[in-house]
């Protein structure tokens, strides 16, 4: 049986690079602020929003990992 | 949309390292899902139609996706500015109803049928004279608005970030289309998926931010109301009891009948663009549940485009102007409304994932139009009336082919619109030309047994054909704007909506006429294409609560709901 990628494994993937990404800038930015920041930037919304997009992506990336065995999720 | 506004604006933002990191996954996946998937896109069926093998969610994912081009989101998002929260309309009663209607009535027409286009099933129901004059008229249009959406894209890339207009042109284009002539609409259809949920994580948080800024949407309401003077902004349907009551100047039944009726079912159900994503469905029940899926996502879409643009009313210190003010004073116009909202709550990172929602925004739409041209260009143009008689391997060479031509011919649009930005104006009106009559000839075909061969072609023809002239009418004497809007005081949104009605009835009854004065086919010709000469397969649902029907009495219990509360 040839092995596939769901749709929803690239999805959980893209999420998790992004939430990684976007959370460490939000991190890194505690420590130095920015010269030019946006409106609300006391609120960090990348801590936030990186961690939840982190979090989701993970979900995905592991409910939805590539099996040698037919799955019906899988499309 | 007139984006010589955007070309003499000062860029807003710079991106730095991480921004530009955030870009290149994107890019990065989606040129790997080309590649990763050109093995399965070796037959005609798998190449065009994705092997029909598609889930509900991920048909009806992409089927909202294909819709939600760069034009659409900046477009309405800049339509909310102007004329408040009326622009929802386009979302709601100009969606909603059309997309469940697809979903319970029409699809199982079409997926029964086993046609590989809305042409290909004027074809079966009407013969060849419907299908060339629809198949023509789709692939020119289509791929016209291709490149119009480029360089939409390619102006917001340099008014945001100063990016070169040539730069955004061609990395995009060819990026799509790579992942398009590799992996066919599998391709396309999995990466609008993903560019659907990039668009919503990448935009999300400007409405998000924005009501914790102005303090929930009662404030909005009130901080709206005080910075315009008016309070008509925020209701949806209680200025619309005359044309002068409201910021677009529409009234109730154009809305309803025009827009609700004729320009949605027209889009929403016949448009070839989305409805090659439904027919790439797995089963019945997947094709009839995926528009249902679809709409309960685009009743939520105005939450990321609807609500900043009406943000911006509250929180911008400056105003946006009109796009020829914009050109002669520098100023920001309202089609910049989005990305100005990005640039104000997103910094690092953050930016960099809105502009990707941009990005994945306009190839969406760019794949769609291109795989929807690829596919009537090869089945209903090519195959039907140049090369009948070709391999199945010759028919998938021509699909790449033409996928490659297409975006080829779509950045040739894009340049002639950058020299002559009036014809994108043009362009987007004579895609509407097409729509509200052709829904008239499906419609008819596929409930009217009595319709005939004859009717469809001249139905369909007196249709386009009111629809130019009136459009042409208006153009050379704006005074008659009254005639056909039926209103002195009606304005363009208004033009556009009662135009498609006129084009519709005339269609409808053109149609019937000549199908009185015509044979009909007989009875058994139209099994498996009209209602009543059709035996409908059984679906076998395990559960009650996995009925499409309930589903789409659940989205419109919420459609109504939400409807209200916005009165």
């Amino acid at each position: 049986m040839r092995e596939s990628f769901s749709i929803w494994w690239f999805a959980g993937i893209l999420l998790l690079a992004y939430g990684v990404v976007i959370f460490s800038t939000g991190i890194w930015e505690l420590s130095h602020p920015l010269a030019n920041p946006p409106v609300l930037n006391n609120l960090h919304a990348p801590i936030w929003w990186g961690a939840m997009l982190a979090v989701a992506g993970l979900g995905y990336t592991i409910g939805f990992r590539p099996r040698q065995t037919v799955n019906k999720r899988r499309k | 949309m007139h984006l010589t506004a955007f070309a003499v604006s000062t860029q807003l933002a710079r991106l730095n390292w991480i921004d530009i990191l955030v870009i290149a996954i994107y890019f990065a996946i989606v040129v790997f899902i080309g590649f990763y998937l050109r093995g399965s896109s070796n037959t005609s069926e798998e190449f065009f139609m994705a092997g029909r093998e598609m889930t509900a969610w991920i048909a009806g994912l992409s089927f909202v996706s294909a819709n939600l081009g760069s034009l659409e989101l900046m477009g309405w998002a800049g339509s909310a500015y102007q004329y408040g929260i009326l622009a929802m309309h386009w979302y709601w009663i100009g969606a909603i109803p059309a997309m469940l209607f697809l979903g319970i009535i029409m699809m199982p027409f079409y997926y029964i049928s086993k046609t590989h286009s809305v042409p290909g099933y004027l074809k079966l129901r009407y013969g060849d004279g419907a299908r060339a004059l629809s198949a023509v008229s789709f692939a020119f249009m289509t791929i016209l608005m291709s490149g119009i959406n480029m360089y939409s894209m390619a102006i917001v890339m340099k008014v945001v970030l100063g990016w070169d207009l040539n730069f955004s042109i061609w990395v995009s284009s060819i990026t799509v289309a790579v992942y398009v002539a590799l992996g066919g609409l599998k391709s396309a259809i999995y990466n609008e998926v993903l560019q659907f949920i990039l668009i919503w994580t990448g935009a999300l948080l400007v409405p998000i931010l924005g009501l914790i800024e102005v303090g929930g949407w009662s404030n909005l309401r009130q901080q709206i109301a005080t910075n315009l003077g008016r309070s008509d902004y925020v209701h949806l349907w209680s200025t619309l009891g005359h044309f002068s009551d409201n910021p677009m100047g529409v009234n109730w039944f154009g809305i309803v009948f025009g827009l609700g009726f004729v320009v949605s079912f027209g889009y929403w159900t016949t448009d070839f663009l989305v409805v090659q994503r439904v027919l790439s469905a797995d089963s019945i029940r997947s094709a009839r549940m995926a528009p249902i899926i679809g709409a309960a996502f685009k009743m939520a879409v105005p939450f990321i485009v609807i609500l900043p643009g009406l943000l911006a009313l509250a929180v911008l210190p400056f105003h946006l102007v009109a796009q020829d003010v914009a050109v002669q004073t520098g100023q920001h116009s309202f089609n910049e409304v989005l990305p100005l909202m990005l640039v104000r709550y997103c910094g690092p990172g953050l930016l960099g994932m809105g502009v990707t929602a941009l990005i994945a925004g306009f190839m969406s739409g760019m794949a769609g139009n291109v795989s929807a041209f690829s596919t009537v260009w090869t089945y209903d143009i090519y195959g039907a009336f140049l090369n009948k008689k070709a391999t199945d391997r010759h028919y998938v060479a021509m699909g790449r082919w033409s996928t490659l031509i297409g975006v080829l011919i779509s950045v040739g649009t894009a340049y002639l619109v950058q020299h002559a930005a009036s014809i994108m104006d043009y362009v987007q009106q004579l895609f509407s030309f097409f729509i509200a009559p052709l829904f008239g000839t499906v419609i008819l075909g596929m409930l009217w047994k009595r319709a005939t061969k004859e009717a469809g072609f001249w139905g369909l023809l007196a249709g386009t054909g009111t629809s130019i002239g009136l459009w042409l009418w208006v153009r050379n004497d704006p005074s008659a704007l009254r005639y056909v809007a039926m209103s002195p005081d009606a304005k363009d949104m208004a033009e556009n909506i009662y135009r498609a009605l006129w084009a519709w009835i005339v269609c409808v009854l053109v149609t019937v006429v000549v199908s009185y004065m015509t044979k009909p086919r007989p009875v058994a010709e139209l099994e498996g294409l009209v209602y009543g000469a059709s035996v409908l397969p059984k679906e076998h649902d395990d559960h009650w609560y996995q009925r499409p029907i309930l589903w789409a009495g659940i989205v419109a219990a919420i459609f109504i709901f939400l409807n209200i509360v916005f009165w």
